[in-house]
């Protein structure tokens, strides 16, 4: 078990970190719930907009 | 000093530690600091950092959502349920009032309707199959539990599967959040929010009293329970909503699906806004990604600290199907149902919203149906 975490915990650093410096970063973190319109945690809309 | 001339607990201690995840969950935790800071964004470190806390508190206090509200269930016991009121209640402090008063914070608000029920009853199955549910599934794969790493990878799956259902299930119709300040003002929306707690632990107590069973909580729960009720209180400062788990699980997985060519954009999902801006975006970018890293590397650190890491055996294979179905289902009901026990729950009724009450209603029963179905994978239901 412990060889699988430690190539879970590699291969996961080298992904996010990849994923970071090759894609765009465009301030602070947010969550959906930053955007306008967003009725939910994952920026769902409210029923009463659709 | 020499070893010889410690102690014998001393030695014991030194032993104990495993210093290779340890260093390892320290690592990976200044590296992924590094790299918000060097983008000149301290609350994304300080959002890591409160998640690495919770991971320490959830692993140190064995705070169980999962076990609490199974012990509820099954034997009337209350200790654990009201040990979970008192991480709201604390949190409901700060978020009811500066979530009205101060602006770029908010509160956890969803809509109501049949999404919100179907997902909480079905995510409540999946975490008595998983045996954790959202922040528990972390700790506890952080911690070192391979059948838990199992359930988040399916938890992951579940949760994109969710993301392409959750426009349908919306379109079977809802009304929009119903937040106690947007009717009672901040102070106002606050006292109905604790009294609205208050009630619930009441309740809770009269049904341990009925059945015989303890309704108090351990000192351990008491305590982590604070100590998690003021993180999620600095979680909130920090990245100014409430704490929130499984839309990180679900921009992990659509960001893994793209990179395997799965093509995003015709889902509904993910062109709302704040999906399509994850997905597009740093995973460092995320609010619920930077705690829920910080969460697996804290567990890790706080269980590599304390004894040999992931040394036991891999558990029966029933035992990891029930694993995989939990975290598909868990996955699946959190995109429904708007986030799990922390992000719907928690931050919902921190918030004062109404749908975090009716998240745990539905779960309940969702519960109870995962309890019944735990034999068949050789779980216990206790």
């Amino acid at each position: 078990m412990r060889k699988v975490y430690i190539a879970v915990v590699v291969l996961g650093l080298i992904a996010v970190i990849g994923n970071h410096l090759t894609s765009p970063s465009s301030g602070r973190a947010v969550s959906p719930e930053d955007f306008a319109g967003a009725c939910a945690p994952c920026g769902a809309p409210c029923p009463s907009k659709k | 000093m020499s070893t010889a001339a410690l102690s014998a607990p001393d030695a014991r201690a030194r032993v104990n530690v495993d210093r290779l995840f340890l260093g390892l969950a320290l690592a990976a935790t200044a590296a992924l600091i590094a790299l918000v800071l060097l983008d000149g964004q301290p609350a994304s470190a300080a959002l890591i950092l409160g998640g690495f806390g919770l991971g320490i508190a959830f692993l140190k206090a064995e705070f169980s959502y999962t076990a609490s509200w199974r012990r509820f269930l099954t034997r009337g016991e209350a200790g654990g349920l009201l040990g979970g009121l008192i991480v709201i209640a604390i949190t409901a402090l700060a978020v009811v009032p500066v979530a009205a008063l101060a602006p770029h914070f908010g509160g956890a608000i969803a809509p109501l309707g049949p999404s919100l029920l179907i997902g909480a009853f079905v995510f409540g199955i999946g975490m008595q199959l998983a045996n954790g549910c959202g922040s528990g599934t972390l700790y506890t794969a952080g911690g070192g539990s391979g059948r838990m790493l199992i359930a988040l990878l399916f938890f992951v799956v579940g949760s994109v599967f969710g993301s392409l259902s959750l426009p349908s299930a919306l379109s079977l119709g809802g009304i929009d959040p119903i937040l106690a300040s947007d009717y009672l003002g901040p102070w106002g929306g606050l006292a109905a929010t604790l009294a609205s707690i208050a009630l619930a632990a009441i309740l809770i107590v009269a049904v341990a009293r009925k059945r015989g069973a303890s309704f108090m909580p351990s000192r351990t729960y008491v305590f982590g329970g604070i100590a998690i009720g003021l993180l999620c209180v600095g979680v909130f400062i920090a990245g100014g909503h409430p704490w929130s788990v499984t839309f990180g699980y679900t921009v992990w997985g659509a960001k893994i699906a793209s990179a395997l060519g799965f093509d995003f954009s015709h889902a509904a999902f993910w062109q709302w806004p704040g999906p399509k801006h994850a997905l597009a975006e740093s995973v460092l970018s995320d609010t619920s990604s930077l705690t829920d890293f910080g969460m697996l590397f804290g567990a890790m650190a706080a269980a590599a600290a304390a004894k040999p890491f992931a040394r036991t055996a891999w558990p029966p294979a029933k035992s990891l199907l029930a694993a995989g179905i939990g975290g598909l289902l868990m996955g699946w009901g959190a995109r429904l149902g708007f986030g799990c026990n922390i992000g719907a729950f928690v931050g919902g009724v921190a918030s004062g919203s109404l749908h975090g009450w009716v998240w745990f209603a539905a779960a309940l029963p969702g519960c109870l149906i995962g309890i019944r179905l735990r034999p068949l994978f050789g779980l216990s239901r206790d």
